[in-house]
């Protein structure tokens, strides 16, 4: 895997990766400060309706599991396409995300509605085979109609320093999705360290990934807003080198509505409200779009509300 | 010698809390002021969210351990009996009528714990029908309590406020006002009985600072009085609470077996008989 093929700039060559990804250090007390800092921000109510009605807007509601069956996907994709079925103010969420084997189911059940999907490929979670694999995973996926793509980096290359091969895979994992929207997954639990999380994130980038995510939801770390930082300032700094916006998604870990307010406080301060948009901002949610259901409801009410008067999905 | 003095807390999920607000009220008994803490709203919350986790363990508990559980408490409170006699007497009852609190209190606990595996037997039916089915009144604990606690100082009132529905599985949150700094005291009993976290949250304050928000929260199923409460209010709650259908019960009776009815839920099964 000897040339660089980048689809989305093909003027950046991987000796400006090696160049941004050299230069990675991070000073943590500082990014804990400040992070720190931003979450602190008292919402007012007005503000925080609006919060919590964006952040549906922005929700990829997710199933991932073993047991996913058509029935389940067809009752996800209602609750994906009506939230709240006694309150239509609400809007349906971005996205659905599902496995390969159950986008044509998905993508029939969304049928008019603007809700896209996407499907998880290239060996979601571990992503431990083969490339053929992977290309053909995500083939399968494309070809079953998926408007979006998450894939994991390759963790064990990144690991062992093998840098090149993390880009080259995404490369040609681009070049098959060409088109349809690639998110690529850090996994950031598995990273550990933030300036490895820059790393990866300046690799995933510069290789043409439209998102880049935290995590995999499997893993027992998922995000968090020190990764996110970390990853929204390599977004900034690959804006600034190629013009191009990339967009963010967070997933894992994020339940409650405030902790979703904190992340886009953050998106807000830092990014710009460019940002704050589905298009370049999403949550990788399953319990998380009930607890924002919850509070929207409370705030309209006056009620603490129970998931039972909700949807499952 | 230095007298070390204690800090009240309120109780939630199996852990003695300060009020989130950092507020407390003060109460003063023989020329000394408790410190209560104060429960805010976000504490209802969080005993709310609590009491739902409580309610799980608790009403999945088997009837015998209930059982042994509440005897336990009564065990605890006749252990510290001394203490509680005292602490009466710092509220001004006499000896003769804190003892016979004390003693009440744990009769009483030991007859909800004698209940604990027979109530259902008591309280359910087989019904008669013309077919060929069995009927069955089947009863349920209702869920999460609210209970708020007298005005007057006594363990064993505060006890019948809560007993009953916590025999049958409920999981309760005891509020009080005027009696907080027995119910605080009591929580500690509460510790030390094997109930899981959760099952019983013990707090104190102003009602009139939360009646609001406990009336209209949805996960809290029913809301017992066993307070006067003057018309505007009760009236006020019961139209929060219609909201969400939940039950309401003003001064609900606190004798034997209609006692524990109100927390009941009936759900009605069809088997069939064979012939």
């Amino acid at each position: 895997m000897g040339k660089v093929i980048n689809t989305t700039n093909p003027s950046l060559q991987w000796s400006d990766v090696l160049e941004m990804i050299n230069d990675s250090r991070i000073d943590s007390v500082g990014l804990n400060e400040r992070v720190n800092s931003l979450s602190t921000r008292s919402i007012k109510k007005d503000s925080k309706l609006d919060a919590l009605n964006m952040i549906v807007s922005m929700c990829d509601l997710t199933t991932l599991e073993g047991e996913d069956t058509e029935g389940k996907i067809s009752q996800m994709v209602a609750k994906a396409i009506k939230p709240d079925p006694l309150d239509t103010s609400i809007s349906s969420v971005a996205a659905v995300c599902v496995y390969p084997s159950l986008v044509s189911i998905a993508k029939e059940k969304v049928s008019n509605s603007n809700v896209k999907v996407a499907a998880v490929s290239s060996y979601f979670p571990s992503g431990q085979v083969p490339m053929e694999s992977k290309l053909l995973d995500t083939k399968y996926a494309i070809d079953s109609g998926a408007d979006e793509i998450d894939i994991v980096i390759n963790r064990k290359a990144f690991l062992e320093g093998d840098f090149r091969k993390v880009f080259d895979e995404i490369v040609a994992l681009k070049e098959v999705c060409n088109d349809v929207h690639l998110k690529t997954i850090l996994e950031v639990g598995d990273l550990k360290t933030y300036e490895n999380i820059r790393k990866a994130s300046i690799i995933s980038l510069v290789a043409g990934s439209d998102f880049i995510k935290t995590s995999t939801g499997k893993l027992a770390i998922g995000s968090s807003r020190q990764a996110c930082y970390v990853m929204l300032k390599s977004v900034l700094d690959y804006e600034a080198l190629s013009g191009v916006k990339a967009g963010i998604k967070v997933a894992g870990g994020i339940r409650d509505s405030k902790d979703a307010i904190r992340y886009l406080v953050m998106i807000n301060e830092e990014m710009g409200s460019d940002w704050l948009s589905p298009n370049l901002f999403r949550f990788g949610a399953s319990s998380l779009l009930d607890d924002v259901l919850k509070q929207i409801k409370k705030l309209k009410t006056g009620a603490y509300q129970a998931s039972y008067y909700f949807p499952r999905g | 010698m230095i007298d070390i003095k204690k800090t009240y807390k309120n109780y939630v999920g199996g852990k003695y809390v300060r009020s989130e607000s950092g507020k407390t009220y003060t109460k003063e008994l023989k020329n000394e002021f408790y410190e209560l803490p104060l429960t805010s709203k976000k504490d209802i919350r969080d005993a709310v969210t609590s009491s739902k986790d409580g309610y799980k363990k608790w009403s999945s508990t088997t009837p015998y351990l209930r059982m042994q559980i509440l005897y336990r408490l009564s065990e605890m409170i006749e252990g510290n009996k001394e203490s509680y006699v005292e602490l009466l007497m710092d509220h001004g009852l006499t000896k003769q009528k804190a003892n016979k609190d004390i003693d009440e209190s744990i009769q009483n606990i030991v007859w909800f714990a004698g209940l604990a595996d027979k109530w259902e037997q008591l309280a359910g039916n087989l019904n008669p029908v013309s077919e060929e089915y069995f009927n069955i009144s089947h009863q349920n604990p209702i869920g999460v309590v609210f209970s708020l606690s007298g005005s007057n100082i006594s363990l064993n009132e505060l006890l019948m406020s809560i007993l009953p529905s916590l025999t049958v599985g409920c999981s309760v949150i005891s509020y009080s006002e005027e009696n907080s700094v027995v119910a605080l005291k009591f929580a500690e009993d509460i510790n030390n009985s094997d109930f899981p976290s959760g099952s019983l949250n013990i707090l104190s304050g102003k009602f009139e600072n939360i009646l609001d928000d406990v009336s209209k929260h949805v996960e809290i199923n029913l809301v017992a009085l066993h307070k006067e409460l003057d018309n505007d209010g009760l009236k006020s709650i019961e139209e929060n609470a219609s909201e969400s259908v939940k039950r309401v019960f003003s001064q609900p009776s606190i004798e034997g077996l209609s006692s524990i009815l109100p927390y009941l839920e009936t759900k009605t099964v069809w088997h069939p008989k064979g012939t």
